[in-house]
């Protein structure tokens, strides 16, 4: 048996302090997390009750303050909304920069662009739309539900094409090659093979999205307003998590606040449950 | 293998696609084309309608004196965004100097190291980090953060005010807290797509590197590094378009103060914050809203800019590496 | 794979079936379809003052039993009046009132009416260990403090007012507002008023360029500084400084007195100044005895005629009527819960005027006293 390379002491010290190093950065990520968690826990909890979640927000200052159901129930329906809109796009745009633009001008160009537009602050795509479609009164209405959808899925546009291309490029060149060789037409290729491999990157990336869209208040501020009481009708001003606790937050009435952290706290439990479920789909393999 | 099995009625090969399926493809890249060119359609008219809504204030001030000014004086009604951009790009720095490697050494761990039944939950629990709502993280800076790190923010200044951009008297809320919470925010998101790229590298490679003698953080370094350096650069992109973006968190704990702050620890101003706080009250006074709104084409271009520094930097370094088929190109 | 897709969209669908059933058992809560009678029914929606946010979302919650409702934005006030004379809203929430720029614009489509709702203090609040809350203050030395020119708290210009108390040498911490709002120009507003330096360096508007201080944002982010910052001095409203007990400054009014900010004393502000015809006024600096001197109104900004202006349907007449009339008659007597101080008789009855005189498309607007 021939024998193995000698690592040095100083290799060896070398990979220990990368190990520690490594450890510490996820410790250190860590941190905030369990922080926040506890925080909000502790200003939150106390607000969770029945009425809490099956009840309308009365928007009285005094007296019966009620819960936050329709702030529960918008936020569902538009975030759901917004990551309908969002994830085609995204997914689809992602597709065409890997299968067909790759490094062409006009790829290179459309890349740089999305990569620009997830710098932009959440306020002017609330802005943007506030200009474009609520001053304008389309559809009938000044502030309407699904404008803020389309403001948060114009948030969330640009992380899902970005994320989805990282992913869908990793997919081997010789799984696309092998599909092509078997006769299988692009579209096949890309349905049968392509996707679904970069399923669990995609997911990923619009979870993110998904998150970061749940939790914004600015691109709801001009467009989708706030309302006391449960309104399905996306058409007109609709009610959400993110603009409840940004109102309650402020008032000087001590429940009130602390029903803001309440419904922050089920914010993030949502958001969690969402999470947990989407994993569970969309578990596959990995590529090694 | 016979000619004769591959051939069905009428002498068609079967290997020979139908007329039909070429359909298929060329739907397939009609609407994946159209999207793309919609995308930039939409960018493009986005950008025109902010301009036209900014000109009032372009026109009163100049493009570069806008931009360039160093005072932001809303009762005098003078615009110079110079502070809100210093203060951007500031806190965005900070974000991405703690964050990213913060970000990518997690994912490395969780990749590489960590003992395989904790690795779903300890992923996991860092995507958790996203879930928190802006406000929610910019009221916990308020609450917690500045009052607990004022203590050690003043040590630090004392101690190293050799260095430049040290020293002096701390502000509650300062540039730092603001990059700090940058940076909390995109940890979540660099760590998770990093983790995607990282666990796609060829087993082959890693194998290779260790056959060879390499230890763990060598291979790290030999193999993985190389093959995940362009899906760790988008990963960090859209880290540093959330910070440069983050709009409320900001907001609260950076002081607001349009000035340009001598040091780390004074306050200062973004772009992104001043739009939140003035929007409300300035939407019925004409050459303030515009400004505004200049304020976020701005902050566009910076990103524009910033984007496209970056891009030449990373293809730099990618260009001579790339030796596999299978590396991901940029 | 495929079996756990199926699971995925199952599950999606039933949700999503739940949530619609839910939420349909329940109709009654949006739009016009009035469970009083035609007498209220209707939706008004408005915007505007974060100031007065509490009062209307308080009396919103009490109409919707008439079968109102009352959809109300704290946006601050310059966003309310900007919506108003965009269309988006019926009524605009305001502290100060509309500058002639603003009236003119609005003229497109009608004639702004201001109708005053009630009035609040702006206490200026401390965080100072030892010392109680009444701590003698006159506009000229927190000008002072403001501008930075007075730095510790032992300052002789602070001890002269303040003769009976030991003040500590500490650092004065000033904490100002970052973002735009009416509690900063009726704050501004006090100070030029006694110090012509603070005139001419900073002025008064609703945001300004500070000279020293740090910035929070809104009244919670001010009070919330003031808490942390042990020798911090600012201005928040009333109902903060309750919320938080602080300790407060008795300011020096018109009159020469040190006036604490009270219910009563905000009220009284309110009299013995002078009101023209258009009902825009401010009260800050009252020539009142009683008076405290930085105290701020606020108003419901309507059109003249909503309906014809384009901002309110003839089915949702009732509601706003039954809200401004609530407004100005027995919505009242709620304001002292609140904090806030109601409008004293005279003024009152001057509101009651001008929400009698507004119309719908000609005809009077309706709804319930």
């Amino acid at each position: 048996m021939t024998a193995m390379p000698v690592v040095s002491a100083r290799r060896r010290r070398s990979d220990l302090v990368a190990r520690g190093l490594l450890a510490t950065a996820a410790i250190v990520a860590l941190i905030p997390l369990v922080l926040v968690l506890f925080y909000l826990v502790k200003k939150g909890a106390g607000a969770l009750s029945g009425t809490f979640f099956s009840s309308d927000p009365t928007g009285a200052f005094l007296g019966n303050q009620g819960g936050v159901k329709s702030a529960i129930l918008g936020t569902i329906e538009l975030v759901a909304l917004a990551t309908a809109i969002a994830v085609p796009l995204g997914v689809g745009v992602a597709l065409y920069l890997t299968e067909y633009g790759r490094d062409k001008p006009f790829a290179k160009v459309v890349r740089y662009f999305v990569d620009v537009m997830t710098g932009v602050p959440s306020i002017v795509f609330g802005l943007f739309i506030y200009i474009t479609l609520v001053l304008t009164g389309v559809s009938g209405t000044g502030f309407a539900g699904w404008k803020g959808s389309v403001a948060l899925a114009l948030l969330m546009l640009p992380v899902v094409t970005r994320a989805s291309e990282v992913v869908l490029l990793l997919v081997p060149e010789s799984l696309r090659e092998a599909a092509l060789a078997l006769g299988a037409p692009r579209w096949r290729v890309v349905a049968r093979v392509v996707l679904p491999t970069a399923l669990p990157g995609i997911v990923t990336g619009t979870l993110l999205a998904v998150a970061r869209a749940a939790g914004e208040t600015a691109p709801l501020l001009f467009t989708s307003a706030i309302v006391n009481g449960t309104n399905f009708n996306l058409n007109e001003r609709t009610n959400s998590l993110p603009i409840q606790i940004f109102n309650d937050i402020t008032q000087p009435n001590n429940q009130l606040v602390e029903r803001a952290w309440g419904a922050a706290l089920t914010l993030v439990l949502m958001i969690l449950l969402l999470t947990l479920v989407a994993r569970l789909v969309s578990r596959r393999s990995r590529l090694t | 293998m016979e000619a004769r099995s591959l051939e069905l009625r009428g002498g068609r090969s079967l290997l020979e696609r139908s007329p039909l399926s070429g359909i298929g493809d060329k739907i397939l890249r009609w609407v994946l084309t159209a999207l793309a060119a919609g995308i930039l359609a939409l960018i493009a008219f986005f950008f025109i309608r902010l301009y036209v809504e900014a000109k009032p204030a372009f026109d009163r001030f100049g493009i570069f004196g806008f931009t360039f000014d160093n005072n932001w004086d809303v009762s005098r009604q003078i615009f110079g965004a110079l502070p809100l951009v210093v203060g951007t790009l500031i806190t965005s720095a900070v974000a991405l100097l703690i964050g990213v490697p913060v970000a990518v050494g997690t994912a490395l761990y969780v990749t590489e190291f960590a003992p395989r039944p904790i690795r779903a939950v300890l992923s996991f629990t860092i995507e958790l980090l996203a879930a928190f709502p802006s406000v929610v993280l910019g009221l916990w800076g308020v609450y917690v953060l500045i009052p607990k790190l004022k203590p050690a923010e003043q040590w630090f200044s004392d101690t190293f005010s050799f260095l430049p951009f040290v020293g002096g008297p701390v502000a509650g809320p300062n540039y730092f807290i603001g990059g700090l919470l940058l940076a909390i925010m995109l940890i979540p998101i660099v760590t998770a797509i990093s983790r995607e790229v990282i666990s796609t590298v060829p087993a082959e490679h890693k194998e290779a590197a260790l056959a060879l003698g390499a230890t763990r953080w060598e291979m790290i370094k030999m193999a993985v590094l190389p093959y995940s350096r362009a899906g760790i650069t988008g990963a960090a992109m859209l880290g540093l378009g959330r910070a440069i973006g983050e709009t409320i968190a900001v907001t609260l704990v950076i002081g607001n103060a349009p000035q340009i702050g001598k040091q780390l620890f004074d306050q200062g101003y973004t772009l992104a914050a001043v739009i939140a706080n003035e929007f409300g009250e300035a939407a019925s006074d004409p050459v303030h809203r515009a400004a505004l709104i200049a304020a976020g084409l701005v902050l566009f271009v910076l990103t524009l800019a910033v984007n496209a520094i970056a891009r030449l930097l990373v293809n730099r370094g990618v260009h001579g590496r790339r030796a596999t088929k299978e590396a991901a190109p940029a | 794979m495929k079996s756990r897709q199926w699971l995925a969209m199952a599950a999606a669908s039933v949700l999503a079936i739940g949530v619609a059933a839910c939420g349909s058992s329940n109709n009654d809560n949006a739009g016009s379809t009035g469970g009083g009678g035609g007498k209220s029914s209707g939706t008004a929606d408005g915007a505007g003052s974060t100031f007065a946010a509490p009062i209307y979302q308080q009396w919103g919650s009490t109409l919707k039993g008439d079968g109102a409702t009352i959809n109300y934005q704290p946006v601050g006030s310059g966003a309310g009046i900007a919506q108003l004379t965009a269309g988006t809203v019926a009524f605009a929430g305001s502290d100060p009132p509309m500058k002639p720029e603003e009236i003119s614009a609005a003229k497109k489509k009608g004639d702004p009416v201001h109708i005053p709702v009630a009035f609040g203090a702006i206490t200026v609040s401390y965080n100072l260990s030892g010392v109680k809350s009444g701590l003698k203050l006159d506009g000229a030395t927190i000008a002072d403090i403001f501008l930075g020119k007075v730095k510790k708290w032992n300052d002789p210009e602070i001890a002269k007012l303040n003769p009976g108390t030991s003040l500590p040498s500490s650092n004065i911490t000033v904490i100002h507002r970052s973002d735009e709002s009416g509690t900063t120009k009726g704050f501004t507003d006090f100070l030029q008023s006694y110090s012509s330096e603070w005139k001419s360096k900073v002025g008064s508007d609703k945001t300004v360029k500070w000279p020293t201080g740090t910035g929070a944002k809104g009244n919670d982010g001010v009070a919330a500084a003031i808490k942390q910052t042990a020798g911090s001095i600012g201005y928040v409203e009333q109902a903060y400084a309750l919320q938080n007990n602080f300790t407060t400054a008795d300011v020096k009014n018109q009159s020469g007195k040190f006036v604490a900010p009270s219910l009563e004393s905000t009220t009284a502000a309110g009299e013995g100044v002078k009101v023209p015809s258009n009902l825009q006024f401010t009260i800050i600096n009252s020539p009142n005895p009683a008076a405290y001197p930085i105290a701020s109104q606020t108003f419901l900004i309507v059109y003249k005629d909503d309906c014809k202006a384009g901002v309110l349907k003839k089915a949702d007449a009732p509601a706003l009527g039954t809200f401004l009339n609530y407004a100005v008659g027995q919505g009242q007597s709620v304001l002292g819960q609140l904090q806030y101080a109601k409008l004293p008789s005279a003024i009152q009855t001057k509101a009651q005027d001008a929400v009698k005189g507004l119309q719908c498309n000609g005809s009077p607007l309706g709804g319930s006293a």
